[in-house]
């Protein structure tokens, strides 16, 4: 007895399944191949299956590089497996492929929160290389500021600036691996402290920052005035010279090209 | 099957079409592609600095479209740098112009707004599906050879092109499988979805070897079937040679038998745009310029020869 030739599959069911073969590596997709020729059908979807993981593991190692080399070769590629069966791509292109990643290793390690972080540094500044231009502020700008402008006067940040609170010394254990150095041993920190990431120029860039620097970005990014910033510092930490310091902090982030307008309230 | 190699050298779309089965002799037609700005490679970012640094003996370069639809930052301003200097073609790997579900609308605007930007010689994709019901493959999978894959890619294709303003330029991928229920070759489709949609063609030779080796056709004989005065452009690539079959991986130097192969080619279809694509394992400008200078001196051996091709021969 012949076997029967299987109903051919419309164009859409066609596609459905081929997909479900590369998730799940299993299908009816199968019925749907040709047969013959040097290899079998299921080796020929077997290259499909594994240049769809391979070639999203290797995005995954592109864009955490750091990650990669901080969880190593075996322990990183485990992961990033985990990562593609839990989240398949579903976007157009592969820009955003990853930026869960940090939130999903907070939840598959939640005893080392340093992995997580570490991660979300490689996504920001990924994010921040390909952020949209802006032109920065000089001194210049501001030699010509009265004392009546300083009163109500206040500032864009650059389009790719971004906060984000971290736990641990997740910013030097980024610093080493990406000089290929041996990180130090994952601490947590003794303050609250949030990354601050932008790009300079052509270059991403980050540093820890304290507490008051991130409410003043804070409250500036809102829309309020350096004037009302520095005053509202005063009051909320009478204890620190928040308030005074913010005159060096200004100066840092002009020199960092941090700030890309000057806004009158 | 007519040989379009002497359109370029005797002056003509107008020889050709005289002679093509297509058109009545006595209705003047334009040649569908542009001259032949010559030969390029692809830009990858390992190369920036040569490019920023001197100029470099390509005629044009083709960029990857996915890799600049970003906001700003060094891809954009490299872009824009290099793009001052040489003439670029866009090359895209995401437009999944056979998904049974549609275009995504959003990013072939995208595809608009960097055209508008890079003002390039072409825009290209391939022939395939990548994405389906809200999942992507991120791979170009093969399309069933059907009259309804047909229908559905030449309406898409023409969707393209009233985005783009300009004939789409479709390129043949490589293939691992094939199936059961195709109704054509791979050849036969490629050739109605040009006409029928009247778009460019990208010729990929590299990957007709390699699907020519893993399906066990004849590479001449879909060289032969290929409408010629669409070529816009070529393709040349590295594969991984696995015994039973080959893959696609563009990390290595052209094959020897892909080389005979573009010089069938080029025999052929006279003079097409050339380029060598490398997207792994890249090596330094120079190994890619003398693989370029070996096409170009394929290319010109084929078109001074009056050696008939073995294209020529199989019709024969």
């Amino acid at each position: 007895m012949t076997p029967t030739t299987p109903t051919p599959l419309p164009l859409a069911e066609l596609q459905r399944e081929f997909i479900r073969y590369l998730h799940a590596h299993d299908g009816v997709v199968t019925d749907a191949i040709a047969p013959g020729g040097r290899i079998a059908i299921g080796q020929r979807l077997d290259i499909y299956h594994h240049a769809y993981r391979a070639r999203l593991v290797e995005v995954l190692q592109d864009v955490f590089e750091r990650t990669w080399a901080y969880l190593g070769d075996e322990s990183f590629a485990v992961t990033a497996e985990a990562f593609i069966t839990a989240h398949p791509p579903g976007e157009t292109t592969l820009q955003h492929f990853g930026q869960s990643l940090p939130d999903w290793l907070r939840a598959r390690f939640p005893d080392d929160p340093d992995v997580a972080e570490v991660a979300m540094i490689d996504a920001m500044m990924r994010a921040a290389f390909e952020g949209s231009d802006a032109a920065p502020l000089r001194l210049e700008d501001f030699a010509v500021l009265t004392a009546e402008h300083w009163t109500h006067i206040g500032f864009d940040f650059h389009p790719t600036m971004r906060l984000a609170p971290i736990t641990h010394n997740a910013a030097r254990l980024w610093e080493a691996l990406d000089k290929a150095d041996t990180p130090p041993a994952a601490r947590k920190l003794d303050s609250p402290t949030w990354l601050l990431v932008w790009r300079k120029e052509m270059q991403p860039h980050f540093i820890s920052i304290g507490e008051t620097e991130f409410v003043a970005i804070e409250q500036l990014a809102r829309g309020e005035s350096f004037a009302e910033v520095c005053a509202d510092l005063d009051a909320r930490f009478p204890d620190n010279d928040a308030a005074q310091s913010m005159g060096a902090t200004l100066r840092r982030w002009i020199d960092d090209q941090l700030l890309v307008g000057l806004r009158n309230r | 099957m007519s040989d379009c190699s002497g359109i370029a050298r005797k002056g003509g779309a107008a020889a050709f079409f005289m002679n093509s089965p297509t058109f009545p002799a006595d209705v003047p037609r334009e040649r569908p592609c542009q001259p032949s700005p010559g030969f390029g490679l692809g830009l990858r970012t390992t190369h920036y600095a040569d490019f920023l640094a001197a100029p470099q003996p390509v005629d044009w370069l083709e960029i990857i479209s996915d890799n600049f639809l970003v906001a700003g930052g060094k891809p954009l301003h490299m872009l824009d740098t290099i793009r001052a200097n040489y003439p670029m073609a866009m090359h895209g790997v995401s437009l999944s112009i056979g998904s049974a579900d549609g275009l995504d609308a959003s990013y072939l605007q995208q595809i608009r707004r960097l055209a508008d930007r890079v003002e390039p010689l072409w825009i290209s994709d391939h022939l395939c599906w990548t994405r389906f019901g809200g999942h992507n493959s991120h791979d170009l999978l093969p399309l069933p050879y059907t009259e309804e894959a047909l229908k559905l890619v030449v309406g898409h294709i023409r969707q393209v092109q009233d985005v783009i303003g300009r004939r789409f330029v479709l390129e043949n991928v490589s293939s691992y499988l094939s199936y059961r229920n195709d109704e054509m070759t791979e050849w036969q489709f490629l050739r109605h979805v040009a006409e029928e949609a009247d778009c460019l063609l990208l010729l990929d030779v590299n990957n007709i070897y390699v699907s020519s080796i893993n399906h066990g056709f004849d590479a001449r004989e879909y060289l032969q079937h290929i409408p010629c005065e669409r070529v816009q452009q070529i393709h040349l690539a590295g594969h991984s040679d696995h015994g039973d079959y080959i893959v696609d991986t563009h990390n290595h130097a052209v094959a020897e038998p892909v080389w005979a192969l573009y010089a069938d080619a080029c025999r052929h279809l006279g003079s097409v745009a050339t380029m060598i694509e490398r997207d792994d394992d890249i090596p330094p400008l120079p190994a890619l310029l003398v693989e370029m200078e070996r096409a170009r001196a394929i290319a010109a051996n084929a078109l001074t020869a009056n050696a008939p091709s073995s294209v020529d021969a199989v019709t024969a």
